[in-house]
């Protein structure tokens, strides 16, 4: 016995604790010498929620029971005493023991005198078997016991330490527990898990210290959970048997074993149980302690070995678990009620947090889903060009604006049946979702006709003509081209579109004047034709508003910084590039930009020519602005009001007239022709001039 | 003679870049004629006010409407949509005339076709008399 005291003396402010606790109690740890290696139950991973649990039952347990005093020195006839193990129920009603608990308590043969005293029990406690077992582990004597509750028979067998459980067990009918010294071993000290990893280095420690060889160990096998415990607040007495004390040899150590309980398991050893189970034994001894004297005394105030109440149940628990308890142990009250709040709080977090996990991946989901589908619309309106068509490479570009006004550019470039190809470049005046049906339809209506054949010009008369009711009132600038590379000749139209920035053997810039009105806009169109023959290496770079009309400070970019920024990319670049370095000089980007760049390889087929083409009616013929157009071709003043006054003649019978400028070098060559874009249901538009018309009209 | 200014313009000597500045102006002559003026830039943001008081200024009866452009730095394709909006809306009767020398400015009229859908004039007076039935349109 004094071996045992010493030993839970040594084993801290735990076993202190442990020792303080109702003697009466009984556990019965055995704890096995091998049982400081690891036990492959030990519960390295016991869930975490048994840890919360047995913090949230530490927390809500009396606070009574927790200041079950710790530090209390351990005597030495008190040492030895068994423990009840309490079951768990929070409360105060202790475990009621079931039988099964098998303690068997040995005392080391090499214990120094007084085995009897220093032998710890080991209860193994299995609930399902009632209380008849608990009898055996009342006879001991003394049990610095520890309970270990094991969930899996089986695996406590295999511990090292399960020879003498087993043997305990086959005692256990008889209420008999022996309890086996072994050398090396003084558990008191170990708390609950007598095999644990953590408990078994302690238990040798103490037992260098001590030179106690007393080994207790417990197991309980809760197989049924925890309706064993406790509905009878029965203290478990951990009573002398007769028998056990007729041997000294043999000292029977009492030892309750704590059922498992709601919380998990609870094992008690001898002494140091109840610092060992932290709350859970606190609460299980605490009834027991109150009516019951010091443990010493216990063998004769406690209930003859052998009844069937005293169930001692073996709990055991991950070295984790235990460490945890004992610090829940000395946490006060008022701190247990901050931790449950917390743990609340905490639990409460991690179910939103959990749910807000969710919701972000479903939206993440839908937002790919979104972006697939955006992606799809985009390719739809904005489709990539073929790289190559024939000797001109060709690129497309798109750069959305800074601010609002996304959505309105398009653009296409396809190959036509007779080996050229045909580019569509515009902006819908609208920006935005109301805009995009508007660019698909004028894209695609624009591409049927060029791909009927129709030439660019005729194109966007026949579209200004259709699509005008469709547009719904908003306007479309658009251009749109033809290159055949076998004549090298670009042609293209634009209505209220910027022309192209041509980068190349051109000799004349393009004439601007009269240009055709956008489509939608309550104006005929398709009035304006261009033709360019490029004999050399070449690049022509469609585009739309939003690229001339960046800012540089309060200053547009405009179309000469275009031709710059153009060959400064160079022969090869692609429009992308292009509008990168448009984007690297600008300051603000008000509007999206969307170009497309030809890039023509050298050639001397065709010499460079320029020609422009207006289409006149009867009123249009002879007006100020058909003048300006032919002064800017270089048409002299007189000259020009001649070809106005045949156009208009030529107009009157034929109801519209070509009126077909080349330009070089010298003279532009004049030309009136009939090229009279036939619509199969005319629509009545209202002709440009028809300002004019009315003025007339009145005057 | 009233006039109201939908809004305020910087001082004269306001050293703002001309790009920050912006200011719409209406000067109702008489019951029927008024006079719109614009200053800084007509774009995406400043468009739809421009809209907003041609279409109040008709509206409110005022049948000859001149907008003023000789102060107008940039205009660009969406304050040409309001203005091909207001001018196909007018009633008959009605008339807009545009008083506008800015080359830039009507380049852009050039550029885009519009200057046929206009009655362009250099001076608001010979604007109007456009829009009083007295003169006819000089461009065009």
């Amino acid at each position: 016995m004094t071996a045992g005291a010493p030993a839970a003396e040594t084993a801290g402010p735990a076993g202190a604790a442990g020792a303080a606790g109702p003697p009466n109690t009984r556990a019965r740890a055995v704890a096995p010498a091998r049982s400081c290696l690891p036990s492959r139950r030990t519960l390295i991973g016991v869930p975490t929620a048994l840890v919360l649990v047995s913090v949230s039952l530490a927390a809500f347990a009396p606070s009574g029971q927790a200041s079950s005093p710790p530090g209390a020195p351990p005597k030495p006839g008190k040492a030895g005493s068994g423990q009840a193990g309490a079951p768990l129920a929070p409360g105060p009603a202790p475990a009621r023991p079931q039988r099964g608990a098998e303690a068997e308590a040995s005392t080391g043969s090499s214990s120094t005198g007084a085995p009897s005293t220093s032998g710890s029990g080991a209860a193994a406690a299995t609930p399902n078997t009632p209380a008849e077992g608990s009898g055996a582990s009342a006879n001991q004597i003394s049990g610095g016991g520890q309970a270990a509750t094991s969930p899996q028979e089986p695996a406590a067998k295999s511990s090292p330490g399960r020879v003498r459980r087993e043997k305990a067990k086959r005692t256990s009918p008889k209420g008999e527990v022996k309890t086996k010294a072994q050398e090396g071993q003084s558990p008191p000290a170990s708390g609950s898990t007598g095999t644990g990893p953590v408990s078994a280095p302690a238990t040798n420690a103490a037992s260098t210290s001590v030179g106690s060889t007393t080994t207790a160990s417990g197991t309980a096998h809760p197989q049924t959970p925890a309706a064993p415990i406790s509905t009878q607040p029965e203290p478990v007495v951990g009573a002398h048997s007769p028998q056990a004390a007729g041997r000294p040899g043999h000292a029977r150590h009492g030892s309750g074993a704590a059922p498992r309980s709601l919380a998990g398991h609870a094992a008690l050893g001898g002494a140091n149980a109840s610092a060992a189970l932290g709350p859970l034994a606190a609460l299980a001894t605490a009834p027991v302690g109150e009516g019951a004297p010091a443990a010493g005394s216990a063998p004769a105030s406690r209930r003859p070995a052998g009844s069937p109440r005293t169930r001692p149940t073996a709990t055991r628990q991950s070295p984790l678990v235990t460490t945890f308890t004992r610090i829940v142990d000395v946490v006060p009250t008022p701190v247990r009620v901050v931790l449950i709040a917390l743990l609340v709080l905490a639990l409460g977090l991690a179910v939103r947090a959990w749910m807000a996990a969710l919701r972000a991946r479903r939206l993440e989901q839908q937002r790919a889903q979104l972006l697939e589908d955006v992606g799809l619309l985009q390719a739809a309106l904005l489709p990539q060009a073929p790289a190559r068509l024939g000797p001109v490479r060709t690129s497309v570009a798109y750069r959305p604006a800074d601010g609002p006004a996304a959505g309105g550019d398009f653009y296409d470039v396809f190959a036509l049946d007779d080996g050229g190809l045909a580019v569509i470049v515009g902006d819908i005046s609208g920006h935005g979702r109301e805009a995009l049906p508007h660019t698909a339809l004028v894209r695609y209506t624009l591409r049927a006709y060029l791909e009927a054949g129709l030439s660019p010009r005729a194109s966007l008369q026949t579209a200004g003509a259709v699509l005008e009711r469709q547009l719904g009132g908003s306007f479309a600038t658009v251009l749109a081209a033809t290159y055949r590379p076998g004549e090298r000749r670009l042609v293209y139209a634009c209505a209220g579109h910027p022309p192209p920035v041509i980068l190349g053997s051109l000799p004349l810039a393009a004439v601007t004047a009269c240009s055709a009105p956008p489509l939608g806009a309550g104006m005929r169109t398709g009035t304006r034709q261009t033709v360019v023959a490029l004999p050399g290496r070449s690049q022509v770079c469609f585009h739309t508003d939003g690229v001339t009309e960046a800012r540089i400070g309060a200053e547009l970019f405009g179309a000469a910084r275009l031709q710059r920024t153009l060959a400064e990319v160079g022969p090869g670049a692609s429009a992308t590039a292009l509008l990168d370095g448009v984007a690297e000089q600008v300051d603000a980007r008000p509007d999206d930009m969307a170009a497309c760049l030809l890039s023509i390889e050298g050639g001397s087929q065709a010499p460079a020519a320029l020609v422009e083409e207006l289409e006149l009616d009867r009123h249009s013929a002879p007006s100020e602005r058909t003048g300006r157009f032919l002064r800017a071709c270089g048409v002299g003043t007189r000259e020009a009001a001649e070809v106005m006054l045949a156009a208009q003649a030529a107009a009157r019978r034929a109801g519209t007239v070509v009126l077909t400028l080349r330009l070089g070098r010298g003279a532009p060559e004049v030309e009136l022709r009939q090229d009279t874009v036939t619509l199969l249901r005319a629509a009545r538009l209202s002709d440009p001039d028809n300002t004019t018309d009315r003025t007339e009209a009145r005057a | 003679m009233p006039s109201r200014t939908e809004t305020p313009s910087s001082s004269p000597g306001d050293p703002q870049p001309e790009s920050l500045t912006f200011a719409l102006t209406e000067r109702q002559l008489d019951e029927r004629a008024s006079v719109v003026a614009v200053e800084g830039e007509l774009d995406l943001t400043t468009a739809p006010r421009l809209k907003w008081i041609l279409l109040d200024a008709l509206q409110a009866g005022h049948s000859q409407l001149v907008l003023d452009l000789s102060r107008c730095s940039f205009m660009d394709s969406t304050a040409l949509g309001v203005l091909v909006g207001v001018n196909r809306g007018l009633d008959a009767g009605a008339r807009l005339a545009i008083a506008c020398t800015r080359p830039n400015v009507l380049k852009i009229f050039e550029l885009s076709g519009m200057d046929g859908a206009f009655a362009l004039f250099a001076t608001v007076d010979q604007a109007l008399a456009y829009t009083r039935g007295r003169t006819a349109q000089v461009g065009g």
